[in-house]
């Protein structure tokens, strides 16, 4: 009888432990990291007797938590792949508003800006036409400030950003190493401390929201947790943290993760970070962002510079040469390694011989790596292409990179010739009088001329003029020019005729006909006698809109090329960010279809644990009327 | 399969969120109508759209200056007609001036009067277009590209002509080849009386019967009268040889040797003669200053004929100038037609190119709005009905 009531007891107490868990899942139902929680129930062993053994009741085990090594660390990770993901979609986005399109895009203000020369071509000497040019020429180059300042800005949000995450990383990393001492400390008492584990595995999941970690068990119960493959960012009780720092070449447009370890310094390469926001943030810093201020610096560098060459080619409507128009930062110098040796700096020009290089160049930042004083060889970033050099300058893509001071072997450069073209792009006079339109050379037509020669276009090269020179034909496909005396050269129509091109920076000009010439027609190039009333130079500026100088694109279309591969970028990134985002929700899904709470089935295990209760008591009911009936048998 | 409580409230929260997302990006379309907002959309149309929006800006800037143009030479084309009338004028005047019963005071007025018309001329040589920019500066000018002085007319130019483009046309004509260009006599030589002559002998300005076997030399043709008969010597005074001698001189008939021929009216004195020399280089302006100062001078007789005959001539090559100019500007005019629809239909074609890529299909967007917005409310109705399901419900 004793044991009936015993195994009662017991089983009262078993049940009520069963209905508290059920009832504590339940309260946890939406608590976040929470792990389904059971109670094992296992069965008292049998007392043996001559009729064989008889089970002494049921008793608690122990409280299991539900959990998956496999699918949490599987949650964790998909998880921090796409925080990182789209973390980096975010920024792309904001990067792309600056790159619209459209009429109120900076292409169009490029293009308006070529196009308003078209008025000055009908009224040369019309102050108005003239101001209109000059507004649209400020008005482009404050939207290139614009979008340059814009992307200063997202830079300096990224950063801040960056440092927020980088304190939150280390809070979380306290809080783990902090988590784990408590562990320990619980290990020792043979029962796993399921709550103490899901905070931990919740600290893990919300670590992993800002960098990805990978994390080994220990034997006391502690967790290791490492960064970027072996960094270790949390050994059992110490956290380690981690910080931002620049790289080595000091480059103010980048970032990199550092960890201190006492006296050294690990660098985490971004390649090995994997996931979490800082690894989108870094990714979206380091190359997404630079790359986009590369081709709006090439765009500011190319489109100045070359207007501004065509610019001094012509004359204001004083007469005087024209000079700048638009003010084109120098490039700047190459940035050194902090681990080089040598004395050598690195200057950086656009070439200017044998012809501009503005139309040649790559949006790109390029290292240099000496093997010895003045060899070694230069990497372009964007594509990886390396070029040997053994002398300076250094020609390469349309620029001209000279070495001063002896560099040791070893020793590297970062040239960025791009980050800081466009921040202070601005015309540089406002006097509409000071736009030189007119073309410093003309053309004329021989009095006595028989043919249908007509003029297609001259082009100056040179300010001023070089003295007159006259084309004369001695058959219809043939010429002679006064300055070569009786060599003849070969005519076609529509065919430029060069003047002194070939030998650089001398003067020169280009002369296009049309029509057909016969014997005894000449014509004569020489310094422009009226150019109050000419607009040459403007038709020059006009024709600049087809020259080739974006890989191959037009000045005019080299926006769209932009805009449409920072289009591509954020279109990839949101396919990256969709799929990854698809994988950490279902992989959350598995996870807590094994960790997580369901009501209906805590509402089935309250029905069915308060049953099993009932008849325990029951039970315990049934041994005391046994008692009684026992004790009105012997009363 | 069990469900985490939680999670399938977070899931559904989540692509309740999705389908808003959805649904608000579909009405951002509808809204701006456009089915590429940003390059990522499409990075490919947005390009497209981007490229085709330069050049339909590109075109509408040379439709604009083809514009300008197209008044430049419609106001040289009118001014050439302008000045086809004056020289028309001009031209009855010098006829009017032969007329026999004149003396040399209605000579003198007409004179006068072509003083005036020729003023007129110089005036309409000069004129400008709406921007003040000469209609005949050529290549280049000063404001006004032709001046008076005494010493004649200059034109203070850059002769030649600017061709037309696929896009554009010229904005100003050649004035050295339209007004600037009249050689003197007939075009290759001219016939003209020593003052010494006597007799009635005039001569028309002579034609060139055989352009091979012209020479460019000077020839004297003197006449001589002896007992009756009129003969005639031809020298060619550039080489002094003696092409013909003894030619027997028949009024009204034609003088011809070395690919050239004049004819000769009147009885000329013994001694008369004509000298022929090679045409010189003139231009409108002179050619009529020389018929004023023949007329105005003139004291009449076989001079004046002869000066009446030599200023029609050049006259008419004048007007055959200033005719082939209009010619050509009439031909550049109708270019400007033909480039101007050619532009208006590119234009029209990039704005096509345009919208197809960036542009919504507005029946396909309003289809799929109606859609996303269906799936919308069964997703909220589908959330609602599901959540009232619990175990708990059941357990009394």
């Amino acid at each position: 009888m004793g044991s009936i009531l015993n195994i009662g007891a017991r089983a009262l107490v078993a049940n009520e432990l069963a209905l508290q868990t059920a009832g504590n899942n339940i309260a946890n139902v939406n608590t976040p990291g929470y792990s389904r929680q059971s109670v094992i129930l296992q069965a008292v062993p049998g007392q043996f007797s001559a009729n064989g053994y008889f089970g002494k009741g049921v008793e608690v085990a122990t409280v299991q938590r539900a959990h998956s090594e496999y699918l949490t660390n599987q949650a964790i990770i998909s998880g921090s792949v796409s925080a990182a993901d789209s973390k980096r979609l975010d920024q792309l986005k904001q990067l792309e508003d600056i790159f619209q399109g459209g009429s109120t895009g900076l292409g169009a203000a490029v293009s308006d800006m070529l196009n308003s020369f078209s008025d000055i071509v009908g009224a040369p000497s019309d102050l108005t036409a003239r101001s209109v040019v000059l507004t649209r020429a400020d008005e482009m180059a404050a939207r290139f400030r614009d979008s340059s300042t814009r992307m200063d800005d997202l830079r300096l949000g990224v950063r801040n950003a960056l440092q927020d995450a980088v304190i939150a990383v280390n809070t979380l990393a306290g809080r783990i190493a902090v988590t784990n001492q408590e562990v320990a400390r619980a290990f020792g008492t043979g029962q796993s401390p399921n709550d103490l584990l899901d905070q931990r595995d919740h600290l893990i999941t919300e670590l992993n929201k800002y960098v990805q970690t990978t994390s080994i068990e220990a034997t006391d119960g502690t967790l290791g947790i490492f960064v970027g493959g072996s960094q270790p960012l949390v050994l059992g009780k110490v956290a380690t943290p981690l910080s931002i720092s620049s790289d080595e070449f000091g480059d103010p447009a980048k970032s990199k993760l550092v960890m201190q370890r006492g006296t050294a310094t690990n660098v985490i390469e971004e390649a090995t970070l994997g996931g979490g926001s800082i690894t989108g943030l870094l990714r979206f810093q380091n190359s997404d962002l630079i790359d986009a201020k590369n081709l709006l610096g090439r765009m500011t560098l190319a489109i100045g510079t070359t207007i501004n060459d065509q610019h001094k080619l012509g004359l204001d409507l004083s007469g005087a040469p024209g000079g700048d128009l638009f003010r084109v930062n120098a490039l700047p110098d190459g940035l050194a390694s902090d681990t080089n040796t040598g004395a050598a700096t690195i200057q950086v020009a656009i070439q200017t011989t044998p012809t501009s290089g503005a139309t040649t160049m790559a949006a790109s930042n390029y290292i240099i790596n000496f093997t010895g004083a003045g060899v070694g060889n230069i990497t372009r970033e964007s594509d990886g292409q390396i070029t040997a050099f053994a002398a300076s300058p250094i020609a390469v893509d349309g620029l001209s990179i000279s070495i001063t001071g002896a560099a040791a072997a070893g020793d590297r450069f970062l040239v960025t010739p791009f980050s800081d073209a466009s921040s202070t792009f601005s015309t540089t006079f406002s006097t509409p009088r000071a736009l030189a339109i007119a073309n410093p050379v003309s053309a004329s037509a021989g009095a006595t001329n028989q043919g249908t020669l007509a003029l297609d276009s001259l082009v100056a090269r040179s300010v001023p003029a070089p003295a007159a020179i006259t084309i004369s034909f001695t058959a219809p496909g043939t010429y002679t020019r006064s300055d070569t005396g009786a060599t003849t050269y070969t005519y076609t129509p529509g065919q430029a005729i060069e003047y002194d091109l070939l030998s650089p920076g001398s003067s020169g000009w280009t002369l296009k006909l049309k029509g057909s010439a016969l014997a005894g027609d000449t014509y004569t190039v020489q310094p422009n006698a009226f150019p109050r009333l000419s607009a040459g130079n403007a038709e020059a500026m006009m024709a600049l809109r087809d020259v080739p100088m974006f890989d191959g694109a037009t000045l005019t279309d080299g926006y769209a090329s932009a805009m449409s591969e920072i289009g591509v970028r954020v279109q990839s990134a949101g396919f990256a960010a969709d799929v990854s985002q698809s994988i950490a929700t279902n992989m959350e899904k598995e996870r807590t279809s094994v960790s997580g709470v369901n009501l209906d089935e805590e509402a089935a295990k309250l029905i069915q644990f308060q049953q099993s209760y009932q008849a325990s008591a029951k039970m315990m009911q049934i041994a005391q009327g046994l008692f009684e009936t026992l004790s009105q048998v012997l009363g | 399969m069990r469900l985490g409580f939680a999670n399938t409230y977070d899931n559904a929260l989540q692509n309740l969120y999705l389908r808003q997302s959805d649904l608000s990006s579909q009405q951002e379309k509808l809204t701006s109508g456009k089915n590429v907002n940003r390059p990522s959309d499409d990075p490919t149309a947005s390009a497209v759209a981007e490229r085709a929006l330069t050049r339909i800006s590109r075109v509408d800037t040379e439709q604009r200056a083809l514009g300008v143009q197209r008044n430049a030479i419609t106001m040289a084309e009118s001014t050439l007609a302008d000045a086809t009338g004056l020289i028309q004028d001009i031209r009855d005047l010098v006829v009017n001036s032969g007329n026999g019963g004149f003396n040399a005071t209605s000579r003198a007025t007409i004179a006068s009067q072509m003083r005036g018309l020729r003023d007129q001329l110089f005036s309409v040589a000069n004129r400008t277009d709406t921007n003040g920019i000469p209609l005949f500066g050529g290549l280049g000018s000063s404001a006004n590209p032709f001046t008076d002085s005494v010493a004649g007319i200059t034109f203070n130019g850059t002769p030649g002509q600017r061709s037309s483009t696929e896009v554009a046309l010229p904005s100003a004509m050649d004035g050295q080849a339209i007004w600037m260009n009249v050689p003197s006599g007939n075009g290759t030589f001219q016939a003209s009386l020593p003052g010494t002559n006597t007799g009635l002998l005039s001569t028309d300005a002579g034609q060139v019967t055989s352009p091979a076997a012209l020479t460019g030399h000077s020839y004297s043709v003197n006449f001589t009268v002896a007992a009756g008969v009129t003969t005639y010597d031809v020298v060619d005074t550039t080489t002094s040889a003696t092409i013909a001698s003894g030619q027997p001189y028949v009024t009204n008939q034609a003088i011809a040797f070395d690919g050239m021929s004049f004819v000769a009216h009147g009885a000329p004195a013994n001694g008369d003669s004509v000298q022929l020399t090679p045409s010189t280089a003139s231009n409108v302006f002179k050619v009529i200053d020389d018929a004023i100062t023949s007329i105005d001078s003139s004291p009449g007789g076989p001079q004046l004929s002869q000066a009446i005959a030599l200023a029609l001539s050049q006259v008419d090559t004048s007007m055959d100038r200033i005719q082939s100019a209009r010619g050509q500007a009439g031909d550049w005019l109708n270019r400007a037609d033909k480039i101007s629809s050619t532009q208006t239909g590119r234009s029209i074609q990039l704005e096509a190119e345009k919208s197809k890529a960036e542009d919504l299909d507005m029946v396909k967007g309003i289809s799929d709005f109606s859609k996303i917005q269906t799936g919308y409310q069964a997703a909220l109705q589908s959330y609602a009905q599901v959540q009232k399901l619990s175990l708990f419900n059941f357990i009394s």
